[in-house]
C-alpha cells in the first residue's frame, strides 16, 4: 500500500545572494550591484515526508535547518528545485506572530489567527480552548506588552497548537515557559503528533526531544543531507560526530 | 492580476481587523488619544492661517476650510507614502515568520490612514457649516476625486515599498521629496492665483497632490467642476502604477524576507 505523501522536497537550493541592501549615498545608482556575494544556505536537498509522520531536523548552527523550515512555510521561494505540499495547509509555530503589543492577549488571538488564514468564526470556536491552554489567567485580558516573556511564548504556542493546520513546522519552541507548561506543551505535542493526519517537522537542538518524538530524523550539514533515517541511528552517529569535533 | 484579487479577498478581513486593532492600540493608552487625530490637523491649520493670512497677508475665501481641505488630503498622502518605504521592515515579526502578500501591509496601512482622513473630512464639513459655504451639486464630484486620491496613493506606495526594501536610505530621500511636494501642493496658498502664469499650470497638471487638492476645493468651496480629463488621466496613472507595483511585488516578494 502506498502511503500518502504530505511534503515532497526536490533538489532544494536556497541562497542568500547579492541581496544586500545598498544605499544611494554609497552607490549613486550606478549599474547593478557589482560584488555579488552568494551564500548558499541549502545546497540541493531532497526528501519526502509521509502524511502523519514526524520528521526531526538536526545539525549544528548555520546548517540550513531554519532556512529549510522557512522555505517549507512559504516565506522564501526556492532558488532552485521545488517544494510540493500537496495542497496541505501549513503553519510555522513560532513566537508571537504579528502580536500587537498594545492590545490584549484575546484580541491578539484573533489577529494572529487571521494571519494564519483562519476565519473569525473558526477562531471564535477555538478561542476558549486557546485561552485555557495558554493558562495565563487574567493576563489574557491585559495588553500583551505587560506579559513576561514566558507568558508571551505560552500564548503564541497555544495559538498555533490549537489552531490546527495539516502540516506544523516547529522551530525550537519546545522549551517554552516554566516546567509545568513545558510538560503540558510537550504532551500537547504528543497529542498533535498522535493525530494520524498531521505531519510535523521539528527543528531542535534537544536530541532527547527529537529521539522521543520523531519517526525519522534528517541530519543537515552545511546545507547538505548528511544522513536521514531512524532516530536512534542518526542521533547516535550525530553524537559521535559532535564528540569527535569537541575532542 | 487574478492572484492579486484572490489574495485581496483572502486577506481583506485580516487587513480590516488589523487596521482596527492599530487604531484601537493608538487610543488604548489614553482615551484622549483620539482627540489628537482632531487636534493635530486643527493646530496645523491655525499655524498656516497665521503664516499665510497674517504674516504674508494672503487669505482666501473661507480660508480655514481652504487650508483644512489641503491638509486633509496632504496628511493622507504623506502618511501613506512615508510609511510605505519602511513598511516591510516595520512588520518584520510578521514577514519573517509567515507568508503574507506584501501589499496587504500597504492595504492595512491605507485603511488606518483612510479612517483618520474620514475624521478629518468630518471636520471639514463642520467648518463648511460654520463658514456657511453654499452647497452646489458639484459636491458629488467629491467621491470620484477621493477614489483617484486613493488609487494614486496606493499605486505609489506599492512601488515605493518595493524599492524601500532594497535601498537603505530611500526613506531619507522620500522625506526630502515629500517636503518639496508639500510646498508645491498649495496647502496654504492657492496654486492657480498665487503663482505666475506658466508655473501654476505646470504644477497643477504635473503634481497629482496639487491637482487633487485644487479639485477638492473647486467642488467643495467654489462650485466648480474639476477637469475631467486630468481626473481620469491621474486615475489611469494610479491604476497603472498599481499594476506595476503588484507585478514587481509578485515577482520579488519572496526575497524580501531574506533582505530585511
Amino acid at each position: 500500500m502506498k502511503k500518502d505523501i504530505a511534503i515532497t522536497v526536490d533538489n532544494l537550493h536556497i541562497s542568500y545572494r547579492g541581496l544586500k541592501k545598498f544605499s544611494i549615498k554609497r552607490s549613486l545608482f550606478k549599474g547593478k550591484k557589482s560584488s555579488v556575494e552568494v551564500f548558499e544556505a541549502v545546497k540541493g536537498i531532497s526528501f519526502t515526508i509521509e502524511k502523519g509522520k514526524i520528521l526531526g531536523f538536526i545539525g549544528k548552527n548555520g546548517s540550513g535547518k531554519s532556512t529549510t523550515l522557512r522555505a517549507l512555510a512559504g516565506i522564501f521561494s526556492p532558488d532552485e528545485g521545488r517544494i510540493d505540499l500537496h495542497g496541505n495547509s501549513v503553519s510555522l509555530l513560532s513566537i508571537g506572530v504579528g502580536f500587537q503589543p498594545k492590545l490584549t492577549g484575546q484580541e491578539n488571538i484573533y489577529l494572529a489567527g487571521m494571519l494564519l488564514g483562519f476565519s473569525e468564526k473558526q477562531i471564535r470556536e477555538k478561542e476558549k480552548e486557546i485561552i485555557a491552554f495558554a493558562d495565563i489567567g487574567d493576563f489574557i485580558y491585559k495588553p500583551v506588552k505587560t506579559y513576561s516573556s514566558g507568558m508571551y511564548s505560552k500564548l503564541a504556542f497555544a495559538i498555533t497548537a490549537i489552531l490546527e493546520t495539516d502540516i506544523m513546522l516547529i522551530d525550537e519552541v519546545l522549551s517554552v515557559g516554566d516546567a509545568a507548561f513545558k510538560e503540558k506543551s510537550y504532551n500537547k505535542m504528543r497529542e498533535l503528533i498522535s493525530d494520524a493526519n498531521r505531519t510535523v517537522v521539528i527543528v531542535s537542538h534537544s536530541l532527547s526531544t527529537i529521539k522521543e518524538l520523531c519517526d525519522e530524523v534528517l541530519w543537515l550539514h552545511e546545507g547538505n543531507i548528511k544522513k536521514i533515517g531512524k532516530p536512534e541511528e542518526v542521533i547516535e552517529e550525530y553524537e559521535e560526530y559532535m564528540a569527535a569535533k569537541k575532542g | 492580476m487574478k492572484k492579486f484579487i484572490n489574495n485581496i479577498k483572502r486577506y481583506f478581513k485580516y487587513a480590516v481587523y488589523s487596521a482596527r486593532a492599530d487604531l484601537k492600540a493608538e487610543v488604548a493608552g489614553s482615551y484622549l488619544n483620539w482627540l489628537w487625530w482632531v487636534l493635530d490637523p486643527m493646530f496645523f491649520m491655525l499655524i498656516y492661517i497665521f503664516i499665510a493670512g497674517i504674516v504674508f497677508k494672503k487669505t482666501e475665501l473661507y480660508f480655514p476650510v481652504f487650508i483644512f481641505t489641503g491638509l486633509t488630503v496632504w496628511d493622507y498622502f504623506n502618511r501613506n507614502i512615508n510609511a510605505s518605504v519602511k513598511i516591510v521592515s516595520a512588520n518584520r515579526p510578521i514577514v519573517t515568520k509567515i507568508y503574507i502578500p506584501k501589499y496587504i501591509l500597504i492595504l492595512q496601512k491605507s485603511f488606518v490612514t483612510f479612517f483618520k482622513m474620514l475624521i478629518s473630512w468630518g471636520l471639514v464639513i463642520i467648518l463648511m457649516i460654520l463658514w456657511k459655504v453654499p452647497l452646489t451639486p458639484y459636491i458629488l464630484y467629491f467621491f470620484p476625486i477621493l477614489l483617484v486620491l486613493y488609487v494614486i496613493t496606493f499605486g505609489f506606495s506599492l512601488i515605493l515599498m518595493h524599492f524601500g526594501i532594497f535601498i537603505e536610505d530611500l526613506g531619507n530621500v522620500i522625506t526630502l521629496v515629500l517636503k518639496l511636494v508639500f510646498y508645491l501642493s498649495g496647502i496654504f496658498y492657492n496654486v492657480s492665483t498665487s503663482l505666475p502664469e506658466p508655473f501654476n499650470k505646470i504644477l497643477l497638471n504635473l503634481n497629482p497632490v496639487a491637482f487633487l487638492i485644487n479639485a477638492f476645493r473647486d467642488v467643495l468651496l467654489y462650485g466648480k467642476a474639476p477637469s475631467l480629463l486630468l481626473l481620469s488621466g491621474w486615475f489611469l496613472v494610479g491604476i497603472f502604477s498599481m499594476m506595476i507595483g503588484i507585478h514587481i511585488i509578485h515577482k520579488y516578494e519572496n526575497s524580501y524576507a531574506k533582505v530585511i
